[in-house]
């Protein structure tokens, strides 16, 4: 009986569908009044690039031949390489740390909705408490995101001053935030068929975490970690133009002294590290998925 | 062993999957539930294994009143009924051991089960389980590697360690092939047999229904349409019960369908052995 009358509701719909040929149009008409309104609002000019910028572009590209080569300036670049390739490091671990404390209390399927609390009687009082550590942690982890790293690395290089370790702070805090969300919508897609497997065995919520969900979650976690690591080590030498040491401090100093030499050396520096890091986290993630 | 007494189950206010239903089950029963799909089999299911909260009526587990538990108790209820899913419902990255040994985390504290991940706790149990069903030498696969039959058989498995006195398989056979479809649910009813578990199977196959089981149920809109041994089923009574499915649900019931209608199958036509 449903099976008919579905069948027949199928068929009401699908004479009550008009091709709607206006739709493509109005959307097409719409993107190209957004892409009109974003050129207008970001100055965008065409000629002023053509007219003046090649020019400008090959000159300052000419004063940066040939670089800076001289053992101990390489050396001192590739101490600064290291160093942020030590604060990339250490910024995706203690974001890592950060996003995996918080984001299963700002996981709705772990703190009151879902298959693990069809059953659950709690009362309003608990009930109440969970949903604010929920709603908590959430916000948080959206604080942590929105800032950007930059601005979080000036507030610690005035909290702890100039070096690496702001940096670090800075990519933990923010990306902290960026896995969070990551991390979140790994556990909201887990399979939950397992999950009502076990928790029908008498498993406790703890059991089912360490049995259902995070064998399921952990491989991608760590493929995001690893993800976020590649867009660290770019951040890592940009992190260095507020005082938050590595590359990015020695390229401000460049920029700020007209060390032109210096400037290009630093830069095919990056290059060689964020493409080694790039490479280094792709094989990894295919070794885990 | 389940007494169900006006059982009902509402879903977002008006969807009624099961409607009334009363019924009781002995101690070591073999009981088949049959019907069309959407008829609210498996609803019923996760009402018997404590999944979902009855929105009516009283769930019975021998004298416990199991339809209100929550907590501790609703856990202890738990561990007696074993569950055993058309989809396995196991872990894939996990190891065959450890979704065996799922089954043992109702008897567990929280750190035997953490400290298993990493040194498998009572191994014999899953071995012997796992030479029950046929694969000893699956112990340390990983269980996404396995074939679908196998996978049914490491749920089986996870089922015996849990040393239920119920198992309830819900539809354990719609995703493997026929064969392997019988020698399944043979297995499932030897090992109710030999140790007295009781099992409740829901399937969708009517030929495995009459020919395993001493007592089938057919379910219907959410009500239970009748009950009895497979010698008293008639054609009349499975035509009343799958009257008006599509043709190809017919087909996967096992139940011929007239070639000139398309959507609609009118006649009690299962052919008798």
């Amino acid at each position: 009986m449903p099976r008919v009358q579905s069948s027949i509701a199928d068929a009401h719909s699908v004479v009550g569908r008009q091709p709607r040929r206006w739709f493509p149009l109005a959307m097409a008409a719409a993107v190209v009044t957004l892409v009109w309104w974003s050129a207008r609002g970001a100055e965008v000019d065409l000629p002023l690039l053509l007219r003046d910028g090649p020019q400008a572009m090959l000159s300052y590209a000419g004063k940066l031949f040939p670089p800076d080569l001289r053992p101990e300036f390489l050396l001192d670049t590739a101490f600064g390489a290291l160093e942020t390739l030590a604060i990339s490091i250490m910024g995706s671990l203690l974001a890592t740390l950060l996003a995996f404390g918080a984001v299963f209390f700002a996981s709705a399927n772990l703190m009151y909705a879902g298959v693990l609390f069809e059953r659950e009687a709690a009362g309003r009082v608990r009930r109440g408490l969970r949903l604010s550590l929920y709603l908590g942690a959430k916000s948080l982890l959206n604080l942590l995101r929105t800032i950007p790293d930059i601005v979080w690395a000036t507030v610690f290089v005035f909290a702890v001053g100039l070096g690496p370790f702001p940096g670090v702070l800075a990519l933990g805090v923010h990306n902290g935030g960026v896995l969070g969300k990551l991390f979140g919508e790994v556990l909201e897609n887990v399979d939950r068929r397992p999950i009502e497997a076990l928790q029908a065995t008498g498993a406790t919520r703890f059991q089912i975490l360490i049995y259902g969900i995070l064998p399921q979650a952990l491989p991608q976690f760590l493929a995001y970690a690893l993800y976020r690591w590649e867009v660290n080590i770019r951040a890592a030498a940009m992190l260095g133009l507020v005082g938050a040491g590595g590359l990015g401090q020695r390229i401000h100093i460049a920029i700020s002294l007209f060390l032109e030499h210096q400037l290009l050396t630093l830069l095919l520096a990056i290059y060689v590290i964020v493409t080694a890091v790039d490479y280094l986290s792709a094989y990894l993630r295919r070794l885990i998925i | 062993m389940y007494r169900l007494e006006n059982l009902r189950k509402v879903f977002d206010g008006d969807l009624v999957a099961v409607d009334d239903v009363s019924m009781k089950v002995d101690p070591g029963e073999q009981v088949a539930v049959i019907g069309p799909s959407g008829a609210g089999k498996t609803t019923l299911f996760r009402l018997l294994n404590l999944t979902l909260c009855p929105d009516g009526g009283r769930l019975w587990l021998g004298d416990l009143d199991v339809g209100r538990l929550h907590g501790r108790a609703l856990r202890a209820a738990r561990r007696r009924i074993g569950t055993i899913y058309q989809q396995h419902n196991l872990v894939p990255r996990l190891s065959v051991v450890h979704n065996v040994l799922a089954g043992r985390l109702g008897a567990w504290s929280g750190w035997r089960a953490v400290w298993s991940l990493f040194r498998p706790q009572e191994l014999e149990a899953a071995h012997a389980a796992l030479t029950q069903v046929g694969i000893p030498e699956k112990l340390y696969a990983r269980t996404d590697e396995l074939s679908g039959g196998q996978q049914q058989r490491v749920a089986i498995a996870r089922v015996l360690v849990q040393e239920p006195e119920i198992i309830l398989a819900d539809e354990p056979v719609a995703s493997v092939d026929p064969n392997l479809a019988h020698a399944i649910v043979r297995l499932l009813v030897e090992i109710s047999r030999s140790s007295g578990k009781t099992l409740l199977m829901n399937l969708h196959s009517v030929e495995l229904a009459l020919a395993y089981f001493p007592r089938v149920i057919g379910f219907r809109g959410g009500k239970i349409e009748f009950d009895r041994p497979p010698v008293d089923v008639t054609e009349e009574m499975l035509g009343r019960l799958y009257a008006g499915i599509s043709r190809s649900e017919a087909e996967e019931a096992g139940i011929p369908t007239p070639h000139d209608s398309p959507l609609i199958c009118y006649g009690p036509l299962f052919p008798r052995k």
